[in-house]
């Protein structure tokens, strides 16, 4: 088997609320192999933002250790995590957040030109991905003249535009009907097929039924993790 | 990069009504400190012209002991009636003088002034050259009358074409007394002047005297800043004399005129420190606005520094426009009184301590350009704060608000 994407080994994550300690995991062991598509699902407050925040370097583990495509999350600072974050990963957010003063096409550049992507092949790229995803007649248009699932849209454009390992999307559905959420999804099948990585943290059935395994979390512990049979 | 800026400008309109009032704010305090500027240096090259005009020169060239006992015996003769190889193009104009303090008679009163022996044809580099004479001018070296003050002429009851008598010590040691009639009255800036000076003709003083010394030469040159290679010529030129520059033995107003540079800084200081003050709020205001969507951008990877230079950005546009527009105003500020400010109405009190009584404003282009540049690093410096407001909030925390 290849090396795993994602290796979390005894990770635990503890919050202070009004100096109540909150356990939003204790001891989570979890593995992500290339090629997948995990749906983390579970209640609210069972940990899943927590997972994924802590698999994206957006947040650090209390104890247990955390590498990605290799790399030891652990040891890294946070401008070097930054830098991960920016070449490895992807990321669709809950709210589609997207930069308002800039168009659809602007907003796709912008994480290419981070990474230092020339001009004349950011442009190239950002219009191919956003051609692919039927944003072609959009490319100018800022994200207040798109519909909710055109930004989402936009976002996933942006997270796959420099081919990360990884794509991490939290609730990526939470804010669109399921005639969009659907078509979203047939998206990141499609994607998944072409052989991206992606986990998702959700609570929405629809969105699960698309994973290919489906990681149940209760009180920060892993509770169940099937593989489902692809059709 | 470009994008960075498009993000910037795009992110400065999405206020435009506090913006906008920032902007107006930077260009009305630039454009006040460059107005305030031009007048201080008015005032300030006034105080030089005087001081300079005062028959120092820029640089002087006198006898040793001369400063201490202005007496005829602390002289030199200048051989050539050609100064002493100077740099090209420096120098301005140069007198030679005999100037001893002597006792002046009218029938009325009696005064202690100095005499001063001049050719006149070469005092277009001091005051008495431009001043304003009732009667007439020295008409050369020779000419056996003398120019008084209008305030020495009322203090002895005299006028123009009547007979005053001048007592002084020649260089033997002896007093010669000798009778003069009054070419003309001059008027000066102050009173002081006036009542000091006695302008004769130089070789009718050295005749009277029984010398062929003089105990001045005075320089003038282009420009204040060719004061010390103009003093340090001079000073290879005359070894044996001494040789000082109005800053030297003018001490009180080359004080003011330092004085006066601080003062451009204090201004400047006092002026942009409040301005600053306004602006770190504005962009503490507009970073705030856009914690969350920063902390997506950093989410996405973009690195704090990357932060700091979009706010830095923002700041740095923010202070060109508003250091331009502001420049602009104080340039047509600086055209609509650039033929002066007429102070007659107070000039009671400043003809008194000998400053004109038109305030000419002086615009130094290094001055613009140093507002400028330094209005430009106080918006760099000013944007450091509100940047690190920001950033010290983790993405995950922005993204949560
Ligand atoms: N920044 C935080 N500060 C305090 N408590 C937090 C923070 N983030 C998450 N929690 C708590 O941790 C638990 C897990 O949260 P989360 O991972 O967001 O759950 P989920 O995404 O499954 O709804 C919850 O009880 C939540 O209140
Ligand atoms: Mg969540």
């Amino acid at each position: 088997m290849t090396d795993p994407v994602v290796v979390c080994r005894g990770v635990s994550r503890t919050y202070q609320q009004e100096s109540v300690p909150v356990h939003a995991l204790s001891q989570v062991d979890f593995t992500v192999y290339p090629g997948e598509f995990v749906s983390l699902s579970g209640p609210s407050g069972s940990g899943k933002s927590t997972l994924l925040n802590i698999v994206g370097g957006l947040d650090r583990p209390d104890e247990g250790s955390v590498s990605v495509d290799g790399v030891d999350l652990g040891e890294l600072s946070e401008s070097k995590l930054a830098e991960l974050r920016l070449h490895k990963l992807g990321f669709v957010f809950q709210a589609y957040n997207l930069i308002p003063v800039l168009s659809a096409l602007e907003n796709v550049e912008f994480i290419m030109q981070l990474q230092g992507v020339s001009p004349v092949e950011r442009a190239e790229r950002a219009t191919a991905v956003l051609d692919r995803l039927g944003l072609a007649d959009m490319l100018h248009r800022r994200p207040g003249e798109l519909s909710g699932g055109q930004q989402q849209r936009v976002a996933v454009a942006r997270a796959i535009v420099s081919e990360p390992v990884l794509l991490l999307a939290d609730e990526p559905s939470a804010n669109l009907d399921s005639s969009t959420t659907k078509d979203l999804l047939e998206l990141l099948k499609q994607l998944n097929e072409e052989g991206m990585t992606i986990v998702t943290a959700t609570h929405d059935t629809m969105v699960m039924s698309y994973a290919l395994r489906q990681v149940h979390l209760r009180d920060g512990q892993i509770e169940h993790d099937d593989q489902v049979q692809s059709a | 990069m470009k994008l960075l800026f498009q993000l910037s400008i795009r992110n400065l309109c999405r206020n435009k009504r506090r913006n906008a009032m920032l902007l107006v704010a930077i260009a009305v305090a630039v454009a006040g400190v460059n107005a305030t500027n031009t007048l201080l240096r008015g005032y300030q090259y006034d105080m030089l012209e005087s001081a300079i005009n005062n028959l120092t020169g820029h640089v002087k060239v006198m006898a040793e002991g001369y400063v201490d006992d202005p007496n005829v015996k602390h002289s030199f003769e200048l051989s050539s009636e050609q100064l002493p190889q100077l740099p090209e193009g420096m120098v301005v104009g140069w007198a030679d003088r005999l100037r001893i303090p002597a006792v002046i008679m009218s029938e009325r009163e009696t005064r202690g002034i100095e005499l001063v022996g001049v050719d006149p044809a070469k005092e277009d580099i001091s005051f008495i050259g431009e001043a304003e004479i009732e009667g007439e001018f020295l008409q050369g070296a020779d000419d056996g009358r003398v120019l008084v003050g209008k305030e020495l002429a009322r203090q002895l009851q005299t006028s123009v074409g009547r007979r005053l008598v001048l007592i002084a010590q020649g260089a033997d040691g002896l007093n010669r007394e000798r009778g003069y009639r009054i070419a003309g009255t001059f008027d000066a800036d102050g009173t002081g002047l006036e009542k000091n000076y006695v302008f004769v003709g130089l070789s009718s003083l050295q005749a009277l005297l029984e010398t062929q010394a003089i105990t001045e030469l005075s320089v003038r040159v282009d420009r204040e800043e060719q004061r010390l290679p103009a003093k340090s010529a001079l000073r290879a030129a005359f070894p044996e004399l001494q040789v000082k520059d109005w800053r030297e033995l003018d001490p009180q107003v080359a004080e003011m005129f330092k004085f006066a540079d601080a003062s451009l800084f204090i201004w400047f200081f006092l002026m942009m420190g409040a301005l600053t003050f306004g602006l770190v709020n504005s962009l503490i205001a507009a970073v705030m606005e856009r914690v969350k969507e920063l902390g997506m951008m950093r989410a996405l990877g973009m690195q704090n520094s990357t932060v700091l230079v979009q706010v830095v950005l923002e700041s740095i546009i923010l202070m060109t426009v508003g250091v331009v527009s502001g420049t602009c105003v104080s340039l047509l500020i600086y055209w609509s009184i650039a033929d002066g400010i007429d102070l007659s109405a107070y000039a009671e009190g400043a003809e008194m301590v000998g400053v004109s009584s038109v305030l000419q404003p002086v615009l130094l282009s290094e001055d613009v350009f140093l507002v400028a540049i330094m209005s430009i690093i106080l918006g760099i410096l000013a944007s450091f704060y509100p940047a690190w407001r920001v950033i010290k909030i983790r993405p995950l925390d922005a993204l949560r608000r």
